[in-house]
């Protein structure tokens, strides 16, 4: 890649050190990002999330029960 | 001040849909699912224990990003930072659970968030993935809103850097434009 490529580059972007493969930087870095982080939310919610909040809702509900008693 | 019933049930639904985004951000911390997972379940246990101290109304996914935050560093401390060697414990990542991280260039990807500072790290993800605004962030972080914007910032810069330095030619449309872009200009 010839240095006319990256003084083009410069233009707009004012880190030098940006290899043309990148760009566009920000937009690409900002996609990435999210799919890398939807990929895991869309996995959803682990089976054992929802056996835990399960069980914690029953203690609670054992627990007012009993203090009402 | 009591919870009613229906607060209740809003403080677990509320907690369910704030899940996928908060262990999200689990993953972004740790680098790890088995890692992760401990630590949501870790931030769910405190976060019911606490619940008579989040304000109904209040932004719940926020609280929530702050305790599993605070519940990570208090953890890295505890054990004082037993990892320091990153690219040991990036081979050690990605051979344990390579598929995990899905197709090839999001692997690349998640290699360099990796290699930036724990602070850069959280700021650009809680601003550029997880969808807090940068005040929100800042109060996640416990800093000033100037410092996140900072932050995420030098972030984006050495993504660039790295990204730029090995991912070349790796990064499916740009890749065409580069070559376009080359070509146009005589490179």
């Amino acid at each position: 890649m010839s240095d006319k490529t990256r003084n083009k580059q410069d233009m707009t972007i004012s880190h030098n050190e940006i290899k043309p493969g990148s760009m566009p930087p920000n937009a690409s870095i900002s996609r990435k990002l999210r799919e890398f982080y939807d990929a895991v939310q869309e996995e959803g919610i682990p089976d054992r999330f929802l056996d835990l909040l399960e069980k914690l809702d029953e203690a609670e509900r054992n627990t007012k029960s009993v203090k009402v008693k | 001040m009591t919870m009613t019933e229906s607060d209740d049930r809003g403080f677990k639904r509320d907690l369910l849909a704030s899940l996928p985004n908060l262990r999200a951000f689990a993953v972004s911390l740790t680098g790890r699912h088995d890692k992760a997972d401990d630590l949501v379940q870790d931030t769910i246990m405190k976060a019911w224990a606490n619940q008579t101290s989040f304000t109904a109304g209040t932004n719940m996914r926020a609280w929530l990003f702050t305790i599993l935050r605070n519940e990570f560093y208090s953890q890295m401390r505890k054990r004082g930072r037993e990892v320091q060697d990153t690219d040991g414990l990036f081979s050690e990542r990605f051979s344990v659970h390579p598929e995990q991280y899905g197709r090839l260039d999001l692997q690349d990807f998640r290699k360099a968030l990796d290699k930036l500072p724990d602070d850069q790290r959280e700021a650009i993800i809680l601003v550029g993935a997880a969808g807090f605004a940068y005040e929100e962030a800042a109060t996640i972080c416990g800093c000033a809103v100037g410092t996140i914007k900072s932050r995420v910032s030098r972030a984006r810069s050495r993504l660039q850097e790295l990204l730029g330095v090995s991912g070349e030619g790796d990064f499916g449309p740009d890749a065409g434009h580069a070559a376009i872009t080359a070509r146009a200009f005589g490179g």
